[in-house]
C-alpha cells in the first residue's frame, strides 16, 4: 500500500521551525503561536464526552480562552480521508490501539510534542512518539450479584468456561479480540504467553462455550443492560460500563482477574490546522488530578500513575489501574498484523452452526 | 304529485317504499315511494343533488336505507347485499375492470354465478354480438373509444340476465352524435330484452327520448311520475315544469271559470276546471305560440337566435313581462328592436 | 420525451450525477484499484462471504414477505376506512420512522427478551411455561426488522388501493361477486404495482440493515452490511469493501429486473 504521500505541511512548518530554532527549549517557550478562536476534539460522546468536558475543556478553556469544540464518532475511515485529502477538520482525535499504530504506519498522525507533554510518570508501554495514551479500560467479568453472593462467582476463565460449577446464560463480545485470549487463557495458557494467537487452539476452545453464549454482544452498553434484564447472569464487558451500573446501586459486581487492559488513545491528525494547541490538550489531558476527575466519573483511569492518588477510596477499586498486575495487555501490534485474519476467522466462527 | 298510467298495479317488477336517507343534516331521500312494471323503463331526472343517485344506490345495495324498502319481484331486498340483488348496472364512468380483457369483463359475472366454461363463451358471444363488438374480445379496456367501452360495460350487465338493469348517466361522456345513437341502441336493446329498466340523468332531453315514464326529483323527494309527454305538457308544479324543457310561467288567480288574472292585470282565457279565487300557476311552451292565438302578447324582441328549424326569440312584453318564443324559421331572422305580437290559444296553455 | 422538456429535470439528473452515480463510480474504482479482480474473486470464492450473501438475501426476502402479510392488509384498511381511522393507521405506521432505530430496537429488547413484557404476561397467563426465544435470534432480528421497515410497505400499498376508482369494486359486487373474490379478482391485480414498489422498497432497505440484526440477532444472524461496514471501519479495507458493496449492488438490480417482469406481466394480464 502506498503510504507517501504529499502532505501539507505548511501549518507544521511553523511548529517544526520553532522547535528547530529553539535548542535550548525554554527561551523560546513564549513564542507560541497566534491563539485560535477553537480547537477542534473528536471523540466517542456520550458520557465519555460529559466527563472529559468536567474534566478536561472546561479548564482548558478558561486557561487558555480557546473555545473547545466537540464532535464525534471516533471513525479511522474518516481520519484517514481528512488527512489523504488535506481538509483536516480534527485537531486531536480519540483514536482506538490498533487504528493508532495502524495510522501511525500509514503516516496519518503527528508526533506528540515532548516539550509540551510531559509523560514523564508514564509507563515505558505508554511513551508511543505519535499516539497519546489518554486513559486505560478493560474487558472483565461482570456478574449478577443475586446469583453469585458471597464470591461464588467465576474468577478465571478457566472458571467462566467451566459450565457445570458456574451455570447459566453468558454474554460475550461478537469480536475476536478478548476472546481469543480469553480462550487460550481458559485452555491453559498463561496471560503473557497469549500472543501469538493460536488459532486453532483459541476456536476449538470458543467451540465449547459457544452454546451457553445467549448473546453476543456489539455496543457497550448492552453487557450492562444484558444483566440488568437479566438475560444473561454472567456478561464480558467494558469495566465503565459496569462501574456506572454499579455507582447507581445496580445489582452487578466486576471480577478483575486475567482482565484484557486496552488504552484509549488521542492522537493529532498531520495537517491538522492547530497542532500546537492540540499538544496543549494533551498536556491538560496528562495532568494526574484531573485524570482523577475523569476516572471518578467514568471508570476510565488516565496512565499517570500519580493520578491514582487524587482518587475517592471509594472510587479506587472500580479503577483498573488498581489490578494491573492482575490482567494483561491487549496487544495492539499484533492486532494491527493479524486483525483482518482474526476479524474473517471470527466471521466464520460465528457462522459456524453450533 | 300524479300518478302515471304506464304501471298497472299487479305488474309492479319494482316496488320502493317509503325510503328514506339523510346523511348528517341532509335529507338525501325524503320518503321516496314508487313503482316500475315489468319491461318498463323509467328515467328517474333531477338537478345534482336531487337525490336521484342515492336512490339508485339503495336500489343497487351500496346505500342502506334508513326507513322504507325495495322489492323485486315480490321479494323484499332491502337488506340483501349487492352481490345477491341480481340486477345489471352501468356506471357513470362504467367500471370496467381495467385489467381484465372485454371478454373476462362480460364474463366475470356469469363466473360468479359458477357458470360453466362452455356456457360462458356462448352467452358472452351473445351479449358482444348484441352489442356490437364481436371480434374484440382480447382487447383491454383501455384500447377502446368511449362508446365501445359503454358497450362492454352494457353487455356486462346485461350478460347474465338480471332483474333489473340499472344506469347511472351512461352517457355523459359522451359526444353529442354518439350519445343519440348509443341512446337508441339502449333503448332498442332494452325493448328487445324486455328489461326492466332504471335510468338515471339529469338531462331532461335524454330522458324524454328514452322513457316509458320519467319521474322526476328535486331536494329528495318525487315531484311527478309520468309519460313522458304528459309531463311535457302537463307539468305538475313549477320545479318541473322549468326543469323540462323551455317554459314561460307565470302565476295567477282564478278570476272566472277559465279566466286567469295575472298580477299586472291581464287576463287570460285557459282551458282549466280550476274552481275561481284558486292561485294556479300557468305555462306556456315557447313553441305553442302562433300568429293569429286568442290570448295575444306584443313586445319588443330583445334576442333573437337562429337554431335552424326555428328563430327563438326573447321578447320584453308591455307590462315588464318577458317572454320566449319558439317560431318556424322563415323569412329571415326578425331584428332585435323589432315589435311583434304572438298569440297562444287557450288548449296550449297548461294551468297547475 | 422531447429535449426542451427535459430541461427542468436537468438540476435532478446533476443532482443524481454528483452524489449518487460519481459515488458508486468511484467504489467501482476501488474495488478494482490493484489492477486485478483479486477482491471480487474472494467476495465470490470463499465459503463466508457466500454464505453471508445468502443470508442476507434470506433475511431480506422474509422480511419482505411479512411486511407484504402484514402491510397489505393494514394499508388496504387505511386506504378504504373513514378518514379518522386513516390517520390513527398511519400515525402508527409512521411513528417508528419518527424514533431512532436504537430507541427502536431497545423497545424491541424490553419487549421480547427472556424477562420482557412479553414472556412474562405469556408466563403468567399460564400460556407458556419457559420464555419464549424471541430475542437474540432470527426471529428477534425478524420482528425487529419488519416494524422498521413496515412504513415502506404500508404506503405504496395504501396509495394504490387508493388508487383504484370506487366504482370498479362496487360493480363486482353488483355482478355478483363476494368480498373475497373482489379482492383476488379486482383489488389485488390492480394494486400490483404497489405491492411490487412496497417489496422492493422494502427489499433493497433490508439488505443495508446492520444495526437491528447486530442488537437484536444477539450476533447470530450476520447480514452482508456488517462485513461491509467491518471492512471500512476497522480492517481498513476499502478495495474489499468496495467489491462486497458492488457484488451486493449488482444483486439487488437482478432481483430488481426479475421482480419488474414478473409483475408486469401480471399486470398486463
Amino acid at each position: 500500500m502506498d503510504i507517501k504521500r504529499p502532505h501539507r505541511r505548511h501549518v507544521l512548518s511553523l511548529v517544526g521551525g520553532a522547535a528547530a530554532v529553539g535548542v535550548s527549549g525554554r527561551a523560546f517557550a513564549q513564542a507560541e503561536p497566534p491563539k485560535p478562536t477553537q480547537i477542534v476534539v473528536n471523540h466517542s460522546g456520550g458520557s465519555m464526552g460529559t466527563a472529559m468536558r468536567k474534566a478536561f475543556f472546561n479548564g482548558f478553556e478558561k486557561k487558555y480562552g480557546i473555545r473547545v469544540v466537540e464532535t464525534s464518532p471516533v471513525d479511522f475511515g474518516k481520519l484517514r480521508a481528512m488527512v489523504d485529502s488535506g481538509n483536516v477538520e480534527w485537531d486531536l482525535t480519540e483514536i482506538g490501539g490498533q487504528d493508532a499504530i495502524r495510522a501511525s504506519k500509514l503516516n496519518l498522525l503527528d508526533k506528540v510534542d515532548p516539550k509540551v507533554v510531559d509523560r514523564s510518570k508514564y509507563p515505558p508501554t505508554a511513551q508511543n512518539p505519535n499516539v497519546f495514551a489518554s486513559s486505560v479500560y478493560t474487558t472483565i467479568i461482570g456478574y449478577r450479584t443475586d446469583v453469585f453472593k458471597g464470591g461464588t462467582h467465576p474468577k478465571s476463565w478457566a472458571e467462566w468456561w467451566d459450565v457445570k460449577k458456574f451455570p447459566g446464560a453468558r454474554s460475550m463480545r461478537n469480536h475476536p479480540t478478548d476472546n481469543l485470549e480469553f480462550a487460550l487463557i481458559a485452555d491453559g495458557v498463561p496471560k503473557d504467553k497469549v500472543y501469538p494467537i493460536d488459532f486453532d487452539r483459541a476456536f476449538k476452545k470458543l467451540d465449547q462455550i459457544k452454546p451457553h453464549v445467549t448473546a453476543w454482544w456489539s455496543t457497550g452498553q448492552q453487557p450492562a443492560q444484558l444483566l440488568l434484564d437479566k438475560e444473561v447472569v454472567l456478561a464480558t464487558g467494558w469495566n465503565g460500563r459496569f462501574y456506572d451500573v454499579i455507582k447507581k446501586g445496580g445489582p452487578i459486581e466486576i471480577e478483575w482477574n486475567e482482565g484484557a487492559l486496552k488504552q484509549g488513545s488521542f492522537a493529532i491528525p498531520r495537517g491538522a490546522k492547530n497542532p500546537y494547541w492540540a499538544n496543549k490538550m494533551l498536556a491538560e489531558l496528562a495532568v494526574p488530578q484531573q485524570q482523577a476527575v475523569y476516572a471518578s466519573e467514568l471508570g476510565y483511569p488516565g496512565l499517570n500513575l500519580e493520578s491514582l492518588n487524587f482518587v475517592d477510596a471509594k472510587v479506587k477499586p472500580y479503577l483498573p489501574t488498581a489490578y494491573l498486575d492482575k490482567q494483561f495487555w491487549i496487544s495492539d501490534e499484533w492486532y494491527a498484523e493479524n486483525g483482518a485474519k482474526a476479524q474473517e476467522l471470527w466471521n466464520a466462527w460465528m457462522l459456524k452452526k453450533a | 304529485m300524479r300518478t302515471g298510467k304506464g304501471a298497472g298495479e299487479g305488474s309492479a317488477e319494482l316496488l320502493i317504499e317509503g325510503v328514506a336517507k339523510r346523511f348528517g343534516d341532509v335529507v338525501a331521500l325524503d320518503h321516496v315511494s314508487l313503482q316500475v312494471a315489468q319491461g318498463e323503463l323509467l328515467t328517474i331526472l333531477g338537478p345534482s343533488g336531487s337525490g336521484k343517485t342515492t336512490l339508485l344506490k339503495v336500489v343497487a345495495g351500496f346505500e342502506t336505507p334508513d326507513a322504507g324498502r325495495v322489492t323485486v319481484g315480490g321479494a323484499n331486498i332491502t337488506a340483501l347485499p349487492p352481490a345477491k340483488r341480481d340486477i345489471g348496472m352501468v356506471f357513470q364512468n362504467y367500471a370496467l375492470f381495467p385489467h381484465l380483457s372485454v371478454k373476462a369483463n362480460v364474463a366475470f359475472p356469469l363466473e360468479m354465478r359458477n357458470v360453466g366454461r362452455a356456457e360462458i363463451d356462448r352467452r358472452v358471444g351473445e351479449a358482444l354480438a348484441m352489442v356490437e363488438l364481436a371480434g374484440y374480445e382480447a382487447r383491454l379496456p383501455k384500447q377502446l373509444s368511449g362508446g365501445q367501452q359503454q358497450r362492454v360495460a352494457l353487455a356486462r350487465a346485461i350478460v347474465f340476465n338480471p332483474r333489473l338493469l340499472l344506469l347511472d348517466e351512461p352517457f355523459g361522456a359522451l359526444d353529442r352524435k354518439l350519445r343519440e345513437t348509443m341512446q337508441l341502441e339502449v333503448r332498442r336493446l332494452q325493448r328487445r330484452l324486455g328489461l326492466t329498466t332504471i335510468f338515471i340523468t339529469h338531462d331532461q332531453e335524454e330522458a324524454l327520448v328514452l322513457s316509458d315514464r320519467i319521474a322526476v326529483m328535486n331536494k329528495g323527494a318525487i315531484q311527478q311520475i309520468a309519460t313522458t309527454t304528459e309531463i311535457y305538457e302537463r307539468p305538475a308544479n313549477d320545479f318541473v315544469a322549468d326543469f323540462v324543457g323551455e317554459s314561460n310561467i307565470l302565476h295567477g288567480t282564478m278570476s272566472a271559470p277559465g279566466l286567469v288574472a295575472l298580477p299586472d292585470g291581464r287576463k287570460l282565457m285557459v282551458d282549466s276546471e280550476a274552481a275561481p279565487g284558486a292561485k294556479v300557476g300557468v305555462l306556456m311552451r315557447p313553441e305553442r305560440f302562433a300568429p293569429g292565438g286568442i290570448n295575444e302578447f306584443t313586445g319588443e324582441i330583445v334576442e333573437a337566435v337562429y337554431l335552424g328549424t326555428t328563430f327563438k326569440l326573447r321578447l320584453a312584453c308591455e307590462g315588464g313581462q318577458e317572454l320566449l318564443v319558439r317560431q318556424p324559421a322563415r323569412g329571415p331572422l326578425p331584428a332585435a328592436g323589432t315589435t311583434i305580437t304572438v298569440g297562444i290559444d287557450p288548449e296550449a296553455i297548461h294551468v297547475f | 420525451m422531447t429535449t426542451r422538456a427535459a430541461w427542468p429535470a436537468l438540476p435532478a439528473l446533476i443532482l443524481l450525477l454528483v452524489f449518487f452515480l460519481f459515488p458508486v463510480v468511484r467504489m467501482l474504482g476501488f474495488s478494482v484499484e490493484a489492477g486485478t479482480l483479486d477482491w471480487y474473486a474472494k467476495a465470490l470464492g470463499e465459503g463466508l462471504y457466500l454464505r453471508v450473501f445468502w443470508n442476507t438475501f434470506e433475511i431480506a426476502l422474509l422480511v419482505t414477505l411479512f411486511c407484504l402479510l402484514l402491510g397489505y392488509p393494514l394499508g388496504f384498511l387505511m386506504a378504504t376506512t373513514t378518514p379518522g381511522w386513516a390517520t390513527f393507521g398511519f400515525i402508527c405506521v409512521l411513528l417508528p420512522l419518527w424514533t431512532s432505530v436504537l430507541v427502536r430496537t431497545y423497545a424491541w429488547m424490553v419487549l421480547l427478551g427472556r424477562n420482557g413484557v412479553l414472556n412474562r404476561t405469556l408466563m403468567e397467563s399460564g400460556l407458556t411455561t419457559d420464555p419464549l426465544p424471541l430475542l437474540h435470534n432470527f426471529t428477534g432480528v425478524l420482528i425487529g426488522m419488519v416494524h422498521v421497515l413496515l412504513p415502506y410497505m404500508v404506503l405504496p400499498i395504501y396509495g394504490a388501493v387508493r388508487r383504484v376508482d370506487p366504482a370498479i369494486p362496487a360493480a363486482a359486487a353488483g355482478l355478483g361477486a363476494s368480498s373475497a373474490r373482489i379482492f383476488w379478482r379486482i383489488y389485488l391485480p390492480l394494486t400490483l404495482n404497489g405491492i411490487f414498489a412496497g417489496s422492493v422498497l422494502v427489499f433493497v432497505l433490508s439488505l443495508g440493515f446492520f444495526i437491528t440484526p447486530a442488537l437484536l440477532g444477539g450476533g447470530r444472524v450476520m447480514m452482508i452490511a456488517v462485513l461491509i461496514e467491518q471492512q471500512v471501519r476497522e480492517t481498513l479495507n476499502w478495495p474489499f469493501a468496495a467489491a462486497l458493496s458492488a457484488v451486493l449492488l449488482v444483486f439487488t438490480f437482478a432481483v430488481y429486473a426479475v421482480a419488474q417482469r414478473f409483475t408486469q406481466s401480471e399486470a398486463t394480464r
